[in-house]
């Protein structure tokens, strides 16, 4: 069957239009595609998090293993609940690794951070697995209270300084 | 099924953008005849037919086509409708990104499932029909008017229609055309039975083939009757119209609000 | 005083009884089950013309703008020492909102106005008559082909728009002005999400795109059938279908980000 011209340049409108989109989900949105079939879903308990949003990032010493999935209030000690989608080839993460909410750059985006715990059976220490949660957390940090703080702070060791003169 | 009419229309009133336009115009168009509608520029003889194919709602009465109410029918039941009826446009509206061919061709692509080959003989059968056999390769911007006319007479009979509504088919032909056209009209009214509406005021040409005729003025029927009975007729508004006196009851000036002498 | 009250009422009578219209047009071309056979061949046709001769303006604006971008978002960057963050500012700006509206506005005045004359111009040589008398709606076999044609087309030129648009802040950010390549793309990885940025980029340009192909189909089908009609008709769309997608796009955003 021969095919007309315009039917020739349709499909190659659609073809390179197809293209196009697959580099925007990929090169400009950085879409992983394994989904969430790969991955498990641990917990960590806040005090403060901050602006932390959905989908950002959370890393292992700058390494991308996994992304936010859900940001909740826990509604009986009311304190914020985030749950963390990590990938699940990174399975041997110890129970005693801290989660802790950490700031790209000075106005950057914030993102989650693990400091990998140490792993000892012996003092009862488990690889998280799904449903799990972090024990030990860090806030993030909110400029104004690091603010207030250097500045009573700071008074306070004037204050200190007078009283042993 | 047998009525002595195909279109009867009863006590009709028409106005458009506030002006009226028919005033209880009743009239029957009988089957397998050749019907003129004549009438000066401007009575709205073109929304006759347009009102006929029911692309125009009246105001009040009802235009009966073999029995049926055209302006009651459901969408669909109308487009079933008009499959048995058609009309040639006074610029033909032919497609123009078409060739002939495909012009005539495209009722049959549209309706009917019938294979390539038979589509081809009946193309080509009714463009003998018409005498444009020879053109069937052109698109219509190289077709003189005569000859797009007739090759979208061509495509309206195309389906064996029961009906062919011509709207205003001689205006802008030369003598040569407007017989060829006269010609056809006839031919197929006798040769198919096609039942035939001409609307027109080119008098002489189509008192020779019609087998009667209405004359509409002023929203209403001034007179119907034989072609012969038209031509003899004693009425001095009909008579004007048929001999093309330049004055008469239809008055050479038109009537203004303030007399002559004022404007000056 | 009373003329003027008149004179709105019957303006609003007459835009309300425009716009039933319109809805009815649109009805009657959308419903009922589409002939593939007869009606494939026509949208590929109308893709074509619709689609395929509006790629080169497409890209052509995304580029520039893209390039644009790339360059006054550099420049104040650096104000900050926050050049790495070009790849964000640019492919945000252009997925969230330069992409589909340009595309939209563009597309109005390219594809719209064109679909405007033709209609009108087969409605002025009565050509939509001769099809209802042949017992052919000219609603699904002029308007609906046409309608889904733009429907279809519009977010695929976004998509390469935004393409486009993207290189091109790209080409000077990293090609001309010495950013790291690593870096423009990883901020904006970093940064533009798929769900939240480019399905409402795509929502937005298939709003816009009913929007338009509607305004377009709509006045040509209703336009006054003489060259003063088709022209202003034509107008019309163009004036009609720009107001529109702002005023979408506003609605839009409020709605998604």
């Amino acid at each position: 069957m021969k095919y007309a011209k315009t039917e020739i340049l349709v499909g190659i409108f659609l073809l390179i239009s197809i293209i196009g989109a697959v580099v925007l989900s990929l090169k400009v949105a950085g879409l992983v595609l394994n989904g969430s079939s790969n991955s498990y879903v641990v917990h960590a308990r806040f005090d403060n998090i901050g602006s932390l949003k959905l989908r950002a990032p959370v890393k292992i010493g700058g390494v991308l293993i996994g992304r936010v999935e859900g940001i909740r209030l826990d509604e009986k000690t009311l304190t914020p609940v985030v749950d963390l989608a990590i990938d699940a080839k990174y399975n041997q993460l110890s129970s005693e690794s801290k989660a802790s909410i950490q700031t790209a750059g000075i106005i950057g985006e914030q993102y989650i951070g693990i400091t990998p715990g140490f792993y000892d059976e012996d003092l009862g220490s488990t690889y998280l697995k799904d449903g799990d949660s972090f024990t030990d957390t860090g806030s993030a940090i909110v400029l104004e209270d690091l603010i207030a703080k250097f500045a009573f702070g700071s008074q306070d060791d004037k204050k200190d300084t007078s009283a042993q003169d | 099924m047998n009525t002595p009419s195909l279109i009867s229309i009863k006590k009709l009133w028409f106005s458009y953008e506030g002006r009226s336009i028919y005033k209880d115009v009743s009239l029957e168009i009988p089957r397998g005849k050749i019907t003129a509608i004549l009438g000066p520029s401007g009575t709205g003889k073109t929304t006759l037919l347009r009102l006929i194919g029911a692309q125009l709602t009246p105001q009040q009465g009802e235009v009966l086509f073999d029995g049926i109410n055209v302006h009651k029918l459901k969408r669909s039941e109308l487009y079933r409708l008009r499959e048995r009826m058609s009309m040639l446009f006074q610029s033909g509206a032919l497609f123009q990104d078409m060739t002939v061919y495909e012009n005539v061709a495209y009722p049959l692509f549209e309706h009917t499932s019938l294979p390539e080959e038979i589509i081809h003989s009946i193309v080509m059968m009714k463009l003998e029909a018409v005498g444009m056999r020879g053109a069937y390769k052109l698109y219509p911007s190289e077709l003189s008017g005569g000859m797009s006319r007739r090759a979208a007479l061509a495509r309206s009979i195309v389906l064996d229609p029961d009906l062919v509504m011509y709207d205003e088919p001689f205006v802008g032909q030369d003598p040569i055309t407007k017989g060829v056209l006269v010609k056809l009209i006839s031919d197929l009214n006798r040769s198919l039975g096609i039942t035939s509406v001409v609307v027109t005021h080119d008098v002489r040409e189509i008192l020779d083939v019609a087998h009667y005729v209405y004359i509409l003025a002023e929203g209403q029927v001034l007179g119907q009757g034989t072609p012969d009975e038209i031509a003899n007729s004693q009425d001095a508004r009909i008579s004007q119209f048929i001999n093309g006196d330049y004055d008469g009851p239809y008055a050479f000036h038109l009537k203004g609000s303030s007399s002559y002498l004022e404007d000056l | 005083m009373l003329e003027l009250f008149g004179s709105l009422g019957r303006y609003s009578i007459g835009k309300v009884g425009s716009l039933g219209r319109s809805a009815i047009m649109l009805f009657h071309s959308l419903v009922g089950a589409p002939n593939f056979r007869k009606h494939f061949p026509l949208l590929v046709k109308e893709i074509y013309f619709i689609g395929v001769q509006s790629i080169i303006i497409i890209l052509v604006s995304g580029l520039f703008i893209g390039m644009v971008l790339g360059l006054q978002g550099f420049n104040i960057l650096k104000d900050f020492m926050a050049t790495g963050s070009l790849g964000t500012l640019v492919a945000l700006a252009i997925i969230r909102e330069l992409g589909p509206v340009v595309t939209a506005l563009l597309f109005a005045g390219r594809a719209g106005s064109a679909l405007t004359a033709e209609i009108g111009q087969l409605k002025a040589s009565e050509q939509l008559s001769a099809l209802e008398m042949m017992a052919v709606d000219p609603l699904r076999r002029v308007i609906a082909p046409r309608f889904w044609a733009g429907v279809i087309s519009m977010p695929l030129l976004s998509i390469l728009f935004c393409v486009i648009g993207i290189y091109g802040g790209k080409f000077v950010g990293v090609d001309w002005l010495g950013l790291d390549d690593g870096i423009y793309w990883s901020a904006m990885q970093g940064n533009v999400d798929f769900a939240s940025d480019l399905i409402p980029m795509c929502i937005k340009a298939l709003v816009f795109a009913i929007a338009c192909v509607w305004i377009a189909l709509f006045n040509g089908y209703d336009c006054k059938p003489t060259s003063a009609g088709i022209s202003s008709a034509t107008t019309a769309t163009v004036v009609q279908s720009s107001l529109a997608v702002l005023g979408l796009d506003f609605v839009l955003t409020a709605l998604m980000f």
